[in-house]
């Protein structure tokens, strides 16, 4: 592939070995110019390694990271043009507001008339208020010093705009506002966000493309969609939040077999290669209450062990054996029946996919 | 981390109380209650030592503090203070005792019959009735001797001859070629006597204004013009070393630690001229041992004048730790003999008796107060010249 | 009879215990400081007001100490005081923040055995450490002495000099500078440096603008600490200086034990602590730690 083809940063290879670790496992990724990409994986998986090789505060072990076609591994942080928000925000905690924001600025020398003027747009996009500008960064809220971190990185004018879990600390409600407004901001802006996260919701309300990370290698790279509806492993489905995971043999006839299961299932039309054993994914959404076993292309029969409130929707636990499997409903379409009843549940083989063990 | 901001300033709070609190010094005493086994001894260094005191303890069975101090003042002062009900001895120079603490009722007279036997084997003029041992109107024996020495100035005399020093006088720290060649020792009651000697006139009168003034102008002069001023072993290292030639207030007392070690180029001088009473110039002093007018005085208090007085304790306390000083016990062939060669090179015994002769004793000065204030002010003004 | 006035007498008759348990607690704590710290300073205090060479609290009070401070030359040891504190703490700076950064950021594992090294001179008592100089720096000592037998060079012995005391001052209180703001530099969040490295400052910018400031509290307490403490030195000006330079504390030692005038020396300690208290407090004021520890 070219290296131009609409990529703004090109990583070769890039990998990243401590005390014999790789942390970064050869990586090779291409990130679109004006793209919301989001790393997403557990912690340990080598994803904010990997961003800080690409801000210039690690150097990598071996590979290549090119930026608009120049490689910039041996450029330091402060003379990269990109620019990163920390976990912890890192703002300077003896600066107000409006120094925190114009830092980059005062550094490149910019006049203090015109820095301040700066300073207020961005406050107002990211809708700070006027008179915060001379309020210390300590006496304002989280979500407020969220957004200073955002804009003072937005003051750089950076090529691209590193985020590294940013919203990890914000309680749930929080995150979710403010999920939604890093992505008007990212519109707005138009700029390259690259944005790492362990939480694979977040990475799917926000990115245009995510990447799946773990022990130190991409193992899945596509759009949210792609992520959730057709992960390659068992790894990445289970990232993407609750799912039922079946170790599945694959029958001379095509069908399956699970160990708990007495049925023979119907497979999927997406095998992702396997011939012999591997995962069977149902999502919560895609498993029914069945009135009858033909209603379903599979089924089986369980007991209703619990059942779980999660706002517009309502999670059921269901027992088989020592399986457990989770369906969700929307709250109007709630099941009637009471707890420790047995229950019918089944599902569609095109609802469903299977996954190698990677 | 361990260590946030919040409580880092705590801690260096805390850790700041715990420096102020150290420098408060420990001012509680107990009160003491029965007395019979214990004696406190306020003295002069040497009276403190292990070795004198060590035997005594032993031989009755008592418990012995005592607390060496370096002025006399100060540990009179402790008596006025207050501190009378502590102490049952106390040492000082010679003319405390007759001229201050006995009228102002700080010592109480010891028993003549016990004590003035001793007096008939002391060195020559010492003895009985010794002048500073006895209440100004001769009837009462205020305390006993042991320790004295001249006590002038000292100096290299590799680099200036005994002669040269003896008869030069006071007028050494006169010479302005001499700036810079000499030190002072930080002990500023006799510093005080010296400016004086130095300035031409006798410190132990009232002195006339004019006096004064010229005693303010030669503390500045004499201040000025000294390398350093300082303790007793840094005097003695910069002797030797070669960082000063001569210091003043000086003698047996502070030479003989740095005699002891062979150092016999360094040597106490008492000159043969000066504005003295009979053109003496040379000062000494004579230790008195007197006890305290404690309500509740110990019994062993003067137990212990009489222990002292034996020629071994005597030449002990003579070559006790710290200074090393002639005894008037010498008198006695019996501790005589105990000296060996070099303890009597070192306390300059060849020429203590010339030295004794040209020295007038340590005497009040009437107007201390007003005198030490000035050299106090001069010192301070040549500061940093 | 009802519960409640039952009660309440039983509350009554342990009265004490009705204060609160912190309270208690930190009785023994309090009762010491009063006898430990107040009570000492409170006795200076009353001393000061106490008639000329007297040696009891009985006298009329008065104010001629201090008038006779106010009219002797007492300021210019005053002046020396501070004026070799402040040299001292100036130098103590510009020693100690290479050495607390290489501390927290360069030396790695070498970091203890350099502590250490700075720590054990400690355990040794000051007199005896500035004894040590002296004989290392006195004519024919170990430096000069060297110099003339190995090298044949004639130095001048630089001892008993201004420069000889902050030479005393600063190894003395090398320390108590050192580890304040070691402490004060290893609390910049590296967070903070890092970001505004990649903010595009470069490494004076990042130290100017975010590792000094930040690391301010730290050089705080280390000055005042070391002012404080090089305003109270004494051995310093006696053995390194030989009392070339009489600082304010030798006029308090010499009021307490030559003149043997307590209400005069208790009355320069306590303007002594006056001067240096208001001193601090200005520093505190001008470099608002609450600021620096964006508690404002």
């Amino acid at each position: 592939m070219a290296a131009g083809d609409g990529a703004i940063l090109l990583l070769k290879g890039l990998t990243k070995i401590f005390a014999g670790h790789r942390a970064v496992d050869a990586i090779d990724l291409q990130i679109r110019e004006g793209e919301m990409f989001t790393i997403v994986g557990p912690s340990g998986s080598g994803k904010t390694t990997l961003l800080r090789m690409l801000a210039g505060m690690e150097t990598p072990t071996s590979g290549d990271i090119i930026l608009r076609g120049q490689r910039i591994n041996d450029i330091p942080a402060n003379r990269r043009p990109t620019c990163m928000v920390f976990q912890s925000l890192a703002l300077f905690p003896h600066k107000d507001v409006g120094d925190n924001i114009e830092f980059s600025l005062k550094i490149r020398g910019v006049p203090k008339a015109e820095r301040k003027q700066r300073a207020l747009e961005l406050m107002r996009l990211l809708r700070l208020p006027d008179h915060y500008y001379d309020r210390a960064v300590t006496r304002i809220s989280g979500g407020e010093r969220q957004r200073v971190a955002l804009a003072r990185a937005l003051a750089f004018d950076p090529e691209i705009l590193f985020f590294d879990e940013p919203l990890s600390a914000l309680d749930y409600k929080l995150r979710k506002t403010l999920e939604k407004e890093l992505k008007d901001i990212h519109r707005e802006t138009k700029k390259t966000f690259v944005y790492i996260t362990h939480s694979l919701e977040e990475a799917m309300v926000m990115s245009d493309r995510i990447g799946v990370m773990r022990d130190g290698r991409l193992v899945q790279i596509g759009t949210p969609q792609e992520i959730y509806t057709e992960p390659n492993s068992k790894f990445v489905s289970e990232f993407v939040g609750d799912v039922n995971v079946l170790s599945v043999s694959v029958l001379p006839s095509g069908k399956l077999k699970a160990a708990q299961i007495p049925h023979e299932m119907v497979a999927p039309a997406t095998m992702n290669g396997v011939k012999s054993a591997g995962f069977l994914v149902v999502r919560p959404e895609f498993l029914r209450f069945l009135d009858a076993p033909g209603d379903a292309d599979n089924h089986v029969v369980g007991r209703l062990y619990n059942e779980y409130a999660l706002g517009s929707r309502i999670q059921y636990q269901v027992r088989v054996g020592e399986l457990v499997f989770v369906l969700e409903k929307l709250r109007h379409e709630a099941f009637a029946g009471g707890l420790d009843q047995e229950v019918l549940i089944g599902w569609d083989a095109v609802n469903t996919i299977v996954v190698p063990d990677r | 981390m361990a260590i946030n901001r919040r409580n880092f300033m705590q801690q260096s709070a805390v850790w700041a109380a715990a420096f102020a609190a150290g420098t408060v010094p420990g001012v509680f005493r107990s009160a003491m209650a029965a007395r019979e086994n214990e004696l406190n001894i306020l003295c002069w260094e040497g009276y403190n030592s292990a070795q004198v005191l060590d035997p005594f303890r032993t031989a009755q069975n008592a418990t012995v503090k005592a607390e060496s101090l370096t002025n006399d003042p100060t540990m009179i002062n402790r008596l006025r203070a207050g501190e009378t009900n502590v102490w049952d001895l106390i040492n000082v120079n010679n003319p405390w005792a007759r001229k201050v603490m006995y009228p102002e009722g700080l010592i109480k007279p010891l028993d003549k019959a016990t004590f003035e036997p001793f007096f008939a084997n002391m060195l020559p003029g010492f003895e009985w009735p010794y002048r500073w041992c006895m209440s100004d109107d001769g009837s009462e024996l205020l305390g006993m001797i042991q320790r004295f020495g001249p006590y002038s100035y000292v100096v290299n005399t590799d680099k200036i001859s005994r002669e040269t020093a003896e008869d030069t006088g006071w007028d050494l720290f006169n010479d302005p070629a001499n700036k810079g060649k000499y030190g002072i020792l930080e002990s500023d009651d006799w510093n005080v006597f010296n400016i004086c000697v130095i300035a031409g006139f006798d410190p132990f009168r009232e002195h006339t204004d004019d006096e004064v003034a010229k005693f303010s102008e030669t503390a500045k002069k004499v201040f000025g013009g000294a390398k350093l001023v300082g303790d007793i072993a840094t005097m003695n290292q910069a002797l030797i070393a070669g960082e000063i030639d001569f210091h003043m207030t000086g003698g047996t007392y502070s030479a003989s630690p740095a005699r002891a070690d062979g150092y016999l180029n360094i040597r106490g001088i008492t000159p043969k001229k000066g504005p003295m009473a009979g053109g003496k110039g040379g000062i000494a002093w004579i230790e008195v041992t007197s006890t305290v007018n404690n309500p509740e005085l110990s019994p062993l208090a003067p137990k212990f004048l009489e222990y002292v007085q034996d020629p071994e304790v005597a030449h002990t306390v003579a070559f006790a730790e710290g200074t090393f000083n002639p005894v008037t016990q010498m008198g006695n062939s019996k501790c005589f003999d105990l000296f060996t060669k070099d303890e009597l090179d070192a306390i300059q015994w060849d020429s203590l008796n010339e030295e004794m002769a040209g020295c007038v004793e340590y005497d009040i000065v009437p107007d201390y107060d007003k005198l030490l204030d000035l050299m106090t002010a001069a010192k301070r003004e040549v500061s940093g010249g | 009879m009802t519960a409640r006035t039952e009660g309440a007498t039983a509350g009554g008759g342990v009265g004490f215990l009705r204060v609160p348990a912190g309270f208690r607690a930190a009785l023994p704590v309090i009762l010491f400081l009063l006898v430990g710290f107040a009570a000492p300073l409170l006795a200076v205090i009353g001393f000061s007001f106490m008639p000329a060479r007297t040696f009891g609290f009985t006298g009329q009070p008065t104010l001629e100490n201090y008038i006779t401070i106010f009219e002797s030359t007492s300021y210019i040891s005053l002046l020396w005081s501070l004026g070799l504190a402040l040299a001292t703490v100036l130098i103590l700076i510009l020693i100690s923040y290479p050495v607390a950064y290489g501390l927290v950021r360069v030396f790695g594992r070498w970091s203890t055995l350099v502590t250490l090294l700075f720590v054990i001179p400690l355990f040794v008592s000051e007199n005896v450490r500035l004894y040590g100089w002296l004989l290392f720096l006195i004519k024919n000592g170990v430096l000069l002495g060297t110099l003339k037998t190995v090298f044949g060079i004639e130095a001048e012995s630089m001892l008993f000099t201004t420069g000889a005391i902050l030479l005393g001052m600063v190894y003395v209180y090398l320390p108590y500078m050192l580890f304040p703001l070691t402490l004060g530099i290893s609390m910049v969040p590296n967070d903070a440096r890092e970001a505004a490295s990649d903010l595009g400052a470069s490494r004076w910018q990042v130290f100017k603008e975010v590792e000094l400031p930040l690391s301010m509290p730290g050089l705080v307490i280390g000055c005042l600490l070391t002012f404080v403490l090089a305003v109270g030195a004494i051995a310093e000006y006696k053995v390194l200086g030989g009392q070339q330079v009489i600082p304010i504390t030798h006029d308090i030692e010499i009021a307490f034990t030559y003149a043997q005038n307590w209400p005069l020396g208790a009355a320069l300690s306590v303007l002594l602590m006056l001067i240096v208290g208001v001193l601090v407090m200005i520093a505190l004021r001008r470099f608002d730690l609450d600021k620096f520890l964006g508690r404002r």
